[in-house]
């Protein structure tokens, strides 16, 4: 949800000026995540080990966690970046460092989820979850073969499409097709994608980052073009939602735990990331949000059909990942808010 | 000459109560007609069935020769007074008087004729500009009276306007009223629960009981000759005494009051059946005499209670365990100046002044 | 001739108050510059600031964010966003105004329980209240079940994230807004000023307009103020209920906060927008104070 956010901003805003912040260090664990992203058994079983009280404070975008954590406020413990976010944290020194000595679960991290580009030096950072972003098909109703980001935006699907609310994943989907580097975004190639963007934005029927599968389930759309996670789920809802990483181009994404400079409780920080990542608890993760689990350990830990979820774990094939824009995201939102403006 | 306006047998009620019960009524053009009654009665009642804002359950309502049962308030040619005077507040005093010829659609010129016109007949000339609430009670009276004759409807119809002034001023309003309509010519029908406003004011009157007209007639009939007990305890202040019927001899008749104390009548007000009768006599017309030896006819009773009302004082005299009575003595008699709580007098009811408003 | 009443004694209402009285505004006040006079200062100052390129506010001076603001792409926006919460205040007047009269001309005990459930909606989430709609709108949802099983249609028909379905929460969502200011001014009103109008020869719509019209005028003004401002600011219904197709004023502010990390341009969007707030509220309270 994007309103709920919000009001927990205000809220907070207005709790913080009054609260007490002086609880003895590493009694109690500052966390900031996507909000339906860990699960309330995890956090419990995590409290109930260790005596350490989780708060646990939620955003809805990447670009909403940066926002509220460089306006300051909350001292938090623990945070949970997408890749590129943190790319940018760990540039402007805004990350510490984290102690591997004190997390002996990293070993279950699969090799090729360890020194992404985001944190080539894997110093600061610890994968949570992985997915990538593709087609959902209702195949019950869709009987034309769907490959990629093209055959999804064609004329005759006019008001049957979802797609996430993101404009780097819409401009990303443009770039695939026009046969950019998904991360070659800069004015000249912003302008190219101009134009087929206009036309995809007249055939969609609904912008929703936070729960595209609603419209899919509900019937009110056919095709998506969403999270894996999402994907995943609505596959295990029936098996009529298939998943399709686009011919044109596909990327993962990877969400990390990282530790945000001004944290007071670094251990209890270090304690939840060993703890996640206990291939038990990771399943547990798994189970709950059905996206690609970077934990070699935790996916032996899987059912077969868990396994077997295109959506999860599709076909292998090499996937880059975001970089860090800089400047260029808020070009990304101008251009947005003008093709949806034009409509 | 048909009526200006034709009650015929209209009932109404709220739920199962009657406000109006199989009234008839019919009103004189130019007459100056009071609905008197306390309140509850229903006078105000037809006055709003008269109005358009009721529909009758039953009977009809002919306004000017035409039957207007079932026509709403805006399309009938009455105007009425309402008792808050309804003044719009956010117009000025002028366009409350215009308000009516705005919706006939008077021209404007003959409009500002007949509002100048108005506003002199009811002396507000210099305020027009006003608001109503800038303005005194009084002034608003004059305004909603102003307001509802400017469009000449056929009758206007007034419901207590002036229950709001002070006693005074109400005083110098009903003179001016009455003036009102005797210039103009036009039917007023006037509700009001105050029997002396009515008396004051009224060509005739109707006084209203639990939804039907007890009595109509004109003030001196009512006043003289009421019909029923109600009539004559409501209209001015009665003495209302039972009687038994004991013999007639020729023109006269002998009435017994409680206590045993004979009575003479007129033969010709108790009806040949009549065994008991009820009757009344007004404070003023009960002849008081300081001699104590017992005359014949008057009932002898000691002085209870004086009250100085001015002109007069009331007394109120006991004449046993079942007979009280109210009189009226001028205060400048000799008389009163005799009289003293206490004392024995002798109370003679002449028969020409005893009314029969009741018999079994 | 009567006395008037004599203007001093009209105004012994509104002396000026004293200390005690300014002691008991001083929470209130307190109140208003920590959380309103306060934030639109940062709101004004940020609007002349530039950003990092992760979205952290520099203080240099500069009047781009304006000039964005002021661009064709957001003036459209923001034409479009008043024309959507004027259409919402006109539907909300129109089914608004018979039902405020209509729960004002009741007797007492029944005006308050129906008022209660002009009412009751505000005792669930706002969220919740939009999802329902959702609910109801969607292609396979109780309306189009409703109107497919009584033959009305053969088809479902599209209501949600539609212009439409924003209406529709726009005006679910504010009509209570109407409604309560304009029962509060037609409770006042005499219903014998209304007689009195239909007595003088006014019909209906005479009536209506002559009287009935000017004597609610305060409850009407407030009502479209109570209405007209939130509508134009909202986000949640045009995401929720629109698809997030057509973006809105109030989306464009929370995505620059939010997601495009941009806030010296958001703050000078929320500061031309505050301001249009403003001079919207003088000009009805001009014309209010002109019919006083």
């Amino acid at each position: 949800m994007k309103i709920i956010p919000c009001l927990r901003i205000l809220t907070l805003t207005v709790l913080c000026a009054c609260a007490v912040p002086l609880r003895a260090a590493d009694q109690e664990l500052n966390l900031f995540a996507w909000s339906e992203y860990v699960p309330q058994g995890v956090l419990e079983a995590f409290e109930e080990e260790t005596g350490i009280t989780v708060n646990y404070e939620t955003f809805a975008s990447g670009e909403e966690m940066l926002a509220k954590l460089i306006a300051g406020g909350t001292a938090y413990d623990l945070i949970q970046p997408p890749d590129y976010i943190a790319e940018a944290l760990i540039k402007n020194r805004l990350l510490l460092p984290v102690d591997f000595a004190q997390v002996p679960n990293f070993r279950h991290i699969l090799a090729e989820y360890k020194g992404m580009p985001h944190d080539p030096e894997q110093k600061f950072t610890v994968p949570y979850m992985t997915g990538t972003v593709g087609i959902v098909v209702n195949t019950e109703r869709i009987k034309t073969p769907i490959r990629g980001v093209k055959d999804l935006f064609s004329p005759q699907h006019k008001g049957r499409i979802v797609v996430v609310d993101d404009g780097r994943e819409l401009v990303t989907a443009a770039l695939y097709v026009l046969g950019h580097p998904l991360n070659n975004i800069t004015p000249e190639t912003l302008e190219q994608t101009r134009p087929l963007l206009a036309e995809w934005f007249n055939l969609i029927k609904l912008f929703d980052s936070d729960s595209p599968k609603t419209a899919l389930l509900n019937g009110d759309v056919d095709l998506g073009y969403v999270w894996g996670g999402e994907a995943a789920a609505l596959w295990n809802e029936d098996r009529k939602f298939q998943y399709v990483l686009p011919a044109e181009g596909a990327h993962l994404f990877v969400d990390v735990l990282a530790i945000p400079v001004g944290a007071k409780n670094l251990q209890a920080a270090h304690a939840f990331l060993d703890f996640v990542l206990r291939p038990e608890v990771s399943r547990q993760i798994s189970d709950e949000f059905p996206y690609t689990n970077p934990n070699g350990e935790a996916r032996k830990l899987l059912t077969d059909a868990q396994r077997a979820n295109p959506a999860s774990y599709p076909p292998a094939r090499p996937l880059d990942t975001f970089r860090h824009l800089g400047d260029t995201g808020a070009l990304i939102d101008e251009l947005v808010t003008d093709l949806k403006n034009a409509r | 000459m048909n009526p200006m306006i034709d009650v015929r047998t209209v009932t109404k009620r709220f739920g199962s109560f009657a406000a109006v019960d199989e009234v008839s009524l019919q009103i004189r053009a130019g007459e100056f007609l009071t609905l008197l009654g306390p309140s509850g009665c229903g006078k105000t009642t037809l006055l709003r069935l008269i109005s358009g804002f009721e529909e009758p359950d039953a009977g009809a309502i002919w306004i000017a020769g035409e039957d207007v049962t079932g026509r709403p308030p805006y399309r009938r040619n009455v105007n009425q007074v309402f008792q808050s005077y309804a003044l719009f507040p956010h117009l000025t005093v002028r366009e409350n008087i215009a308000f009516g010829l705005r919706m006939q659609k008077v021209p404007a010129v003959e409009a500002g004729r007949r509002i100048d016109e108005v506003m002199e007949l009811v002396a507000l000339t210099g305020f027009e500009q006003r608001r109503p609430a800038e303005l005194s009670g009084g002034q608003r009276q004059r305004v909603a009276l102003a307001r509802a004759i400017v469009p000449r409807p056929a009758v206007l119809l007034l419901d207590e306007p002036l229950s709001a002034l002070d006693a005074k001023l109400r005083k110098s309003m009903q003179l001016e009223l009455k003036q009102l309509q005797r210039r103009l010519g036009m039917t007023f029908v006037f509700v009001t629960h105050d029997q002396e406003e009515a008396l004051t004011m009224s060509d005739r009157i109707a006084v209203f009981d639990r939804g039907r007209i007890e009595q109509l007639g004109t003030a001196a009939d009512i006043y003289h000759r009421p019909q029923t007990a109600f009539v004559a305890d409501f209209v001015g202040e009665a003495n209302v005494l039972r009687a038994t019927v004991s013999a007639r001899q020729g023109e006269r008749i002998d009435l017994i009051l409680p206590g045993g104390f004979v009575v003479s009548a007129n033969a010709g007000i108790v009806p040949p059946q009549a065994r008991k009768v009820t009757l009344s006599i007004r404070p003023e017309k009960i002849c008081l005499t300081a001699d104590r030896t017992d005359t014949g006819g008057a009932v002898p009773a000691r002085v209870e209670e004086i009250v100085f009302q001015g002109a007069t004082s009331r007394l109120v005299l006991v004449a046993g365990a079942d007979l009280r009575l109210v009189a009226l003595v001028a205060n400048e008699s000799s008389l009163r100046s005799a009289l003293a709580v206490g004392d024995s007098v002798a109370c003679a009811l002449h028969p020409e002044d005893l009314v029969v408003v009741g018999w079994e | 001739m009567q006395a008037l009443p004599t203007a001093a004694s009209a105004r012994a209402h509104a002396r000026p108050p004293k200390v005690v009285g300014w002691l008991l505004l001083a929470p209130l006040l307190v109140w208003l510059a920590a959380f309103v006079v306060l934030p639109l200062l940062v709101l004004l100052v940020y609007s002349f600031c530039q950003r990092d390129d992760l979205g952290r506010v520099v203080f240099s001076f500069t009047w781009e964010n304006y000039e964005r603001v002021f661009s064709p792409l957001y003036l459209r926006i923001l034409g479009r966003s008043i024309g959507y919460a004027g259409l919402t205040t006109i539907i909300c007047l129109v089914i608004g105004f018979p039902v405020a009269w209509f729960i004002a001309r009741q007797t007492p005990a029944r005006r308050n329980r129906l008022l209660l459930l002009v009412m009751i909606p505000f005792w669930t989430n706002f969220l919740i209240r939009t999802y329902a709609w959702i609910v109801i709108l969607k292609g396979e949802g109780l309306l189009n079940a409703l109107l497919q099983y009584g033959r009305i249609i053969a088809e479902p028909i599209e209501l949600l994230y539609t212009p439409f379905a924003v209406l529709t929460g726009l005006v679910y969502a504010y009509l209570p807004f109407m409604i309560l200011p304009i029962y509060v001014s037609a409770e006042k009103v005499d219903g014998s000023l209304v007689e009195a109008a239909h007595d003088l020869g006014a019909g209906p719509l005479r009536a209506f307009s002559s009287v009935i019209i000017p004597l609610t005028q305060p409850g009407i003004l407030a009502g479209v103020l109570l209405v007209f401002v939130p509508a134009i600011g909202m986000f949640a219904i045009t995401d929720l209920m629109g698809g997030a197709q057509v973006p809105l004023i109030g989306n464009v502010i929370q995505n620059q906060f939010l997601r495009a990390r941009n806030w010296p341009f958001g703050a000078a969007l929320g500061v031309v927008f505050t301001l249009l707030f403003v001079v919207t509220y003088a000009l009805a309270q001009r014309r209010r104070r002109r019919h006083a």
